[in-house]
């Protein structure tokens, strides 16, 4: 009988870390890919242009390494609670649309009126805050019922959020358009999801994190050697929420509008979650290679209407091949014990299946 | 007092719906221990089949309930033998993903289908009811709480006084001990999606009668199968029948009698009352402590 996944993960995973060519590889990659990401999009602007210099990327280009750094905050975020602590939360949009809405509120001319930074800085804030307070009943439950009980808490905050008029009920809130500002979003989003995988990786190394992957692997048994269960789940649950906060605070300012189907989308909310899982849940660089995959594909085939139905499709099945074949995610895949091989995916088949 | 009884009675025969479609969902999450993000879509699919049998062969979308749950037995058992049979001894969250990716497809494939029209089902009946002192009861809505009950007692004799109801619960109860007595697992999981799918097509079919459908309109269903399975206690299916009846009339009470809310609440009402059910009674109405 081969032992539960969770448990080899444990087990794998100094391997994994061993593994230094390839995680050099893999750092090199991502680096090189940054810089291009940081660099070209300059080639857009007017004074560029002026000069003659060759358009590397155009505007609607900006708009998608935007959103794809905005997925890498969230899925990096949803990763420490659902990959590392091991509670599947549903509901981590919540956290997206109290962010979006704080920001929002904070620079309406009609409300907080403060300046952008102000109101950047109080973006984390308020959703941390929230689910300090939701999190200490929320993470008393396991399983499905705490998925269940955090999408129902993203549900109804978003439904209140809906029927307050000084939120902008069901219109939405309107924060002021900046022209020319995509460039500077771009470098924002970018900078909060470096932010994101700084914050991850101090957590992995930390005691932390170690107690984290302790309450995932068996809660009662870290309890017994000392660690803290409730104060830990309710910290990784607050970190979650303020970079998760955090992007849809930008978000609000970026797109110059927020309503309930934005700020609390439950495609955003399953996407995310997609992209921790299909990256690798529990490990550092899982969740942002999944967004990034996950999200060019998206962008680059959902964005077209005539193709968008059968790109769904697509997606589905990639899902439910992925799920069968690639149950512990891309970078185990690649670079975990296995190989791409018949046989390896005859054993995962016989692991998963009856 | 008589706008009360009226608001009563609507939330019952509202939960009756709710029953239908929970019920399915609860044996799936019971036994195979997979919550179906695919619910909804299997609950549209029913509900697509009975919308072509009334328009095309003119056939009574109640005579045709029949014919929607054989179909989606097939369906349900094709599609467990085939995909979710190779994810079920996966953590939870491979079997969410899965039955997400699944959800996908249907839907879309619907979409390709179908288009995004509007369908609707209008029998010669709907719309007409009869009265008692003054509280309407809709013929359509009493009749979908009637097959609903009838499905729930069917599902209920099927696990509890049939052989292949006690391989269920024997596979629900232990798996491997289920398979030590010669418990054909892959087909007893098979099936009890097959039921589950069966069930699902039948609450399609009610909900034709009751609005109008479009391909993405199965969403909500899951997610309001997972309030009543919770509200009600998983694992019975008597529980489900009262969790199902219960969110109808809160549902329904809610958005009418309490002053300040309205039809745009009744979102938050359900997933407020299901957030302090998990945290005050986690096991459900009816439930008991495992």
């Amino acid at each position: 009988m081969p032992p539960p996944s969770s448990e080899t993960i444990l087990v794998e995973r100094p391997r994994l870390l061993d593994r230094r060519r390839l995680r050099r590889l893999l750092v090199l990659l991502l680096v090189l890919g940054a810089v291009l990401v940081l660099l070209a999009p300059l080639t857009a602007t007017d004074q560029a242009d002026s000069l003659g210099a060759p358009q590397l990327v155009d505007r609607s280009q900006i708009r998608i390494l935007t959103t794809v750094a905005m997925f890498v905050v969230m899925a990096s975020a949803w990763n420490l609670v659902g990959g590392l602590t091991g509670y599947s939360s549903f509901g981590n949009v919540a956290f997206f649309g109290l962010g979006a809405y704080t920001c929002a509120v904070a620079v309406d001319a009609h409300r907080l009126h403060l300046p952008m930074a102000a109101a950047i800085a109080l973006a984390p804030l308020v959703p941390a805050a929230f689910a300090a307070l939701v999190g200490l009943p929320l993470l008393r439950l396991r399983g499905h019922y705490f998925a269940i009980a955090t999408l129902g808490t993203a549900v109804a905050v978003g439904e209140v959020v809906k029927n307050v008029d000084y939120l902008g009920g069901a219109t939405g809130l309107f924060p002021p358009i900046l022209h020319r500002a995509d460039l500077l979003f771009l470098y924002l989003m970018v900078g909060a999801a470096l932010l994101a995988v700084l914050v991850s990786r101090l957590i992995l190394r930390s005691r932390f994190g170690y107690g984290l992957i302790a309450i995932r692997e068996n809660e009662e048994a870290a309890g017994v050697i000392g660690v803290n269960t409730t104060m830990y789940k309710v910290g990784a649950f607050a970190v979650a929420a303020a970079l998760t906060g955090l992007a849809g605070g930008l978000f609000a300012l970026w797109n110059s509008f927020i309503n309930q189907e934005l700020g609390f989308s439950l495609d955003f909310n399953i996407q995310m979650i997609l992209m921790a899982v299909l990256g690798g849940a529990g490990t550092l660089f899982g969740p942002v290679l999944g967004a990034i995959v996950l999200e060019l594909l998206i962008q680059n085939l959902a964005g077209r209407s005539d193709v968008a139905v059968y790109a769904q499709i697509g997606l589905g099945l990639l899902l439910a091949v992925t799920v069968i074949f690639v149950p512990r995610g891309i970078v185990a895949f690649f670079g975990g014990g296995s190989r791409l091989s018949v046989a390896h995916l005859r054993r995962s088949l016989r692991e998963t299946g009856v | 007092m008589q706008l009360f009884v009226q608001q009563v009675v609507l939330g019952l025969l509202i939960g009756g719906v709710y029953v239908a479609v929970a019920i399915g969902f609860s044996l799936v999450w019971g036994i195979l221990n997979i919550v179906n993000l695919a619910h909804g879509a299997l609950v549209i699919v029913g509900a697509y089949l009975t919308w072509l049998l009334f328009a095309r062969a003119r056939i009574d979308p109640f005579a045709a309930l029949p014919i929607v749950a054989v179909a989606l037995f097939a369906f349900g058992y094709a599609l467990q033998r085939a995909l979710i049979n190779r994810v079920i001894r996966a953590p939870l969250f491979f079997t969410l993903l899965l039955t997400f990716g699944v959800n996908l497809v249907i839907v879309n494939a619907l979409l390709v289908i179908f288009k995004s029209d509007f369908r609707s089902v209008t029998p010669s009946y709907s719309g007409s009811g009869f009265g008692v002192a003054g509280v309407q009861v809709p013929y359509i809505r009493l009749g979908a709480l009637g097959v609903a009950v009838a499905v729930a007692a069917g599902v209920g004799g099927l696990l509890n006084r049939t052989r292949t109801g006690a391989a269920i619960q024997a596979v629900g109860a232990d798996r491997e001990a289920a398979r030590l007595v010669g418990i054909d697992l892959r087909h007893v999981y098979a099936l009890t999606f097959a039921v589950a799918a069966a069930c699902a097509g039948v609450a399609g079919g009610l909900i034709t009668t009751i609005q109008a459908i479009t391909p993405t309109a199965g969403e909500p269903y899951t997610l309001q199968a997972f309030v009543v399975v919770v509200l009600g206690g998983l694992g019975r299916v008597g529980a489900t029948v009262v969790g199902g009846l219960v969110f109808g009339l809160v549902e329904t009470l809610g958005q009418t009698m309490v002053p300040g809310l309205g039809a745009g609440w009744a979102n938050a009402i359900a997933f407020a009352i299901l957030v302090l059910v998990l945290i005050v009674r986690p096991q459900g109405l009816m439930g008991r402590v495992a």
